[in-house]
């Protein structure tokens, strides 16, 4: 095993992929790193924040291997000189980061998914998605001496009791199981939020509810509707634009390409941009920042519930856009950028694409570690 | 293997302390079961509530704590676990019976483990195994964790404040010893310059034995040196040479430090600010042993010493080790990557503050070194002014161990400290700023 010296902390292991194709693990003492759609087990990267409180280590590299790195970190303790060390015969036992990669793997799914209408990405269930990573969380509680980013399971279960409540009532021996499980990890760690009494007793009798009509929602909320703009209105110039995953929250848009709809309009006397964002939800877009740059000219605003702006336009000296010169402007290199302005390497189009052939894959054919929340979106035939 | 690679042929001797741990635990045999995980080992709570505090004792055995032990280290602390295994078997039944309880009496609050473990084992110590059907001790223990011992003695304290006659007598005695307090003649910028360079080796790096061996010494000669007592002191008067501004570091709402009060009298939460009262609930809030603390009278008087003392912590140690996480906390900005330290202490820590922001990031909790959501904002500019919250809980942190007289003497126990803040402010901030973003899902 080869220890690299990396802004100051040491790691092991390959550099796994930038964001969005990293899945990460914060563990007591280390963050643990894998490329999502790299399937090889020795492509586990260790970045050690506190090696003393990485008192799991021994699970992951036996325990001389342990030992063995912490007197050799121990005498060079900065992460400075030299830049690399090679540790003769220490290396990651196989297997052993296999269920510490699987709750990466949640935790990436949690944030990432690429939900899209457009491209046939079914949603995951949140509250079912949530209750397996709990679970998975406490299994791994071995790692989890310290608190971390990743190891609270009561704001993971908290939230979603109605949404369990609905679950059981649809009678899926599988997710009965799952909620179950849920119910009984809630009952030891102190739920006590809106719903989870009423769950309790949902699931004492759920072999009578089993047969009532589900009342479960579907969790996408519904896209904006057909193109309507006001009447009467002008439109100079239009175009599409795709948006940067990292600069928005997850469960809002459709993670498709060109889900931006812009124009450039008259309305009235002033010349404005109408940007219509796709969503999928179930969050609102509701301020989430939009702006438009084409050459000197530019605009912004913030975005609505569905996903819509209208932005005033400004010239070169922060002037009202006149019509005359909008209708003279070549539109062509408009960009439109929704969310936050990132700054850095932007992710680019094939990222997006490559998360989105692992996505598909997943649901076709689902990995023997796929989460429920997987495999119910790959039966629910979007 | 590269030029700049080094090859490690250290073998190491020793142990993982917590795979000494586990294997003792598999060697108990049958009857901890429910303080296990799947695989057999003790659950992490076990090791955290009970088996550290309660059957290695670390406070009164370091030895015990190092990540890697000795092999004679190892068989001491496996004997000492083995040789519990009648108590955590009594413990792991008192656990079950007190489970059955809460279920029974539909108690969903609180962490079951967290909060029953270290009662189980002072049951299984006192009073062996649970009889069976002892619903009465399961009853009233859980009573007494659940409505908390905390409230009595907090009831305790208001009604002692309540009289007018202690209030006066406190006051008298928190004009005299605030009066007591003065910086002493030399005590001007000429005196910090060395002082602050003694530090510069404190927070150095931290390789190599001899190296480390100075440090102490270095830092015995801080505590002994009464440059920390006197910027307290200064931090009371007005246009002082204090190096630092007590409000932008967010110790005191105003310049210089008022007078604290006996009670109530002030909104703000910044520690130099808080009455002598507040301070003492803190105490009490925060004691487990509160049976280990001095009565309330006596404590309400040490409070109000401790309240007038120089940045209102009594020992020398604990204002030495204020003064250098002062040093320490206004070199922290977790989204700043161009920020240089001026000490290895505070780079290590800002490294780790980085790759934690960075894990944020990757999570798409936020963007790269800003928010990913408008909503975001107030938090993300917390994050930025970081030197308060450190300092505030850094602070509360001395004054417990002030209150506890737990030395700050051991120089890397000290630095531990100072990191162990830092993360844990850490973590605080970076849940908010997950939280921010995660309200919406149960809508």
């Amino acid at each position: 095993m080869r220890l690299v010296a990396d802004s100051g902390l040491w790691s092991t292991g390959p550099v796994a992929e930038a964001t969005p194709l990293v899945a990460l693990l914060e563990v007591s003492g280390a963050v643990l790193s894998w490329t999502v759609d790299d399937p090889g087990d020795t492509a586990t990267q260790i970045t050690f924040t506190d090696l003393s409180s990485a008192d799991w280590l021994w699970r992951v590299l036996g325990e001389s291997g342990h030992v063995a790195l912490a007197s050799a970190l121990g005498s060079a303790p900065t992460a400075d000189e030299p830049r690399s060390i090679e540790l003769a015969g220490v290396d990651i036992m196989p297997g052993s980061v296999d269920p510490l990669r699987r709750l990466a793997v949640g935790h990436w799914l949690r944030r990432w998914w690429p939900a899209s209408r457009r491209d046939g990405i079914a949603g995951l269930d949140r509250a079912l998605l949530d209750v397996e990573i709990a679970l998975l969380t406490v299994g791994a509680q071995g790692y989890f001496f310290d608190d971390t980013l990743d190891s609270g399971v009561v704001e993971l279960l908290a939230p979603h009791a109605p949404a369990l409540i609905a679950h059981v009532r649809d009678g899926d021996p599988r997710i009965l199981d799952l909620v179950r499980a849920g119910a009984g990890l809630a009952d030891e760690v102190g739920i006590d939020d809106v719903g989870w009494p009423e769950l309790h007793a949902a699931l004492d009798d759920s072999s009578m509810t089993m047969s009532m009509p589900s009342g479960r929602r579907d969790d996408y909320a519904l896209a904006a509707g057909a193109e309507t703009g006001p009447s009467g209105k002008v439109r100079i110039a239009r175009g599409a634009a795709s948006m940067s995953w990292g600069a928005v929250p997850p469960g809002i848009f459709d993670a498709g390409e060109d889900t931006v709809d812009w124009s450039i309009e008259v309305v009235g006397t002033s010349v404005v941009a109408v940007v219509r964002a796709a969503v999928i939800g179930p969050d609102p877009a509701t301020g989430v920042e939009v702006r438009l740059r084409s050459g000197a000219i530019g605009g912004s605003g913030v975005l609505d519930a569905d996903g819509r702006a209208t932005l005033p336009l400004v010239d070169g000296s922060q002037e009202p856009l006149t019509e005359p010169a909008a209708w003279d402007h070549d539109w062509s290199a408009t960009l439109v950028i929704v969310g936050s302005q990132v700054s850095g390497e932007t992710e680019t189009r094939e990222t997006r694409e490559r998360v989105r052939r692992w996505a598909r894959a997943r649901l076709d054919r689902p990995a023997n570690d796929a989460f429920l929340a997987e495999i119910v979106a790959a039966e629910s035939e979007y | 293997m590269s030029a700049d690679s080094q090859l490690a042929m250290v073998v190491g001797v020793g142990q993982p302390r917590r795979s000494v741990i586990e294997a003792a635990w598999r060697a108990i045999g049958p009857g901890v079961e429910v303080l296990s995980s799947d695989d057999g080992g003790p659950l992490s709570r076990t090791v955290k509530r009970i088996i550290d505090p309660l059957v290695l004792r670390l406070r009164s055995n370091p030895q015990y704590s190092t990540p890697v032990v000795a092999p004679e280290t190892a068989a001491a602390m496996h004997d000492l676990i083995v040789g519990s295994g009648p108590q955590l078997r009594s413990a792991a039944a008192w656990f079950e019976t007190l489970k059955l309880e809460r279920r029974r009496q539909r108690i969903r609050t609180g962490n079951a483990q967290e909060l029953y473990f270290p009662v189980c084992f002072e049951l299984a110590v006192t009073k062996g195994s649970p009889a069976p059907q002892d619903y009465e001790t399961a009853s009233a223990v859980l009573a007494d964790v659940h409505q908390g011992r905390d409230r009595t003695a907090i009831e305790v304290l208001n009604e002692y404040v309540d009289s007018p006659e202690v209030v006066t007598r406190l006051a008298d005695q928190l004009d005299h010893s605030w009066c007591d307090v003065q910086a002493s003649e030399t005590a001007t910028a000429t005196v910090t310059g060395p002082f602050l360079a003694e530090l510069g080796t404190v927070l150095g790096p931290a390789s190599g034995h001899s190296a480390s061996a100075a440090r102490q010494r270095v830092w015995s000669a801080v505590i002994a040196d009464a440059t920390p007592y006197n910027l307290g002191a200064l931090a009371r008067i007005e246009k002082s040479e204090l190096p630092w501004s007590i409000v932008r570091l967010g110790l005191s709402s105003a310049e210089p430090q008022r007078q604290p009060k006996i009670s109530g009298g002030s909104d703000s939460d910044r520690p130099l600010d808080r009455s002598v009262v507040d301070r003492v609930r803190a105490t009490l809030r925060r004691a487990l042993d509160r049976d280990a603390l001095p009565d309330i009278p006596l404590l309400c008087e040490e409070e109000v010493d401790r309240a007038s003392a120089p940045w209102g912590l009594l020992s020398e140690d604990k204002q030495a080790t204020l003064v250098a996480g002062i040093e320490v906390a206004v070199e922290l900005a977790p989204l700043d990557r161009s920020v240089s330290s001026r000490y290895a202490l505070a780079a290590q820590i800002q490294a780790r503050l980085r790759k934690e922001a960075y894990v944020l990031h990757a999570r798409r909790y936020l963007a790269e070194g800003g928010p990913i959501h408008p909503r975001q904002r107030q938090v993300v500019d917390d994050l930025a002014a970081y030197a308060q919250p450190y300092l505030s809980r850094l602070w509360a942190r001395l004054h417990g161990r002030d209150v506890w007289q737990d030395p700050c003497d051991d120089v890397d126990e000290v630095r531990s400290l100072l990191e162990g803040v830092a993360r844990s402010v850490s973590l605080d901030h970076r849940q908010r700023i997950k939280a921010m973003l995660e309200l919406q899902v149960a809508g």
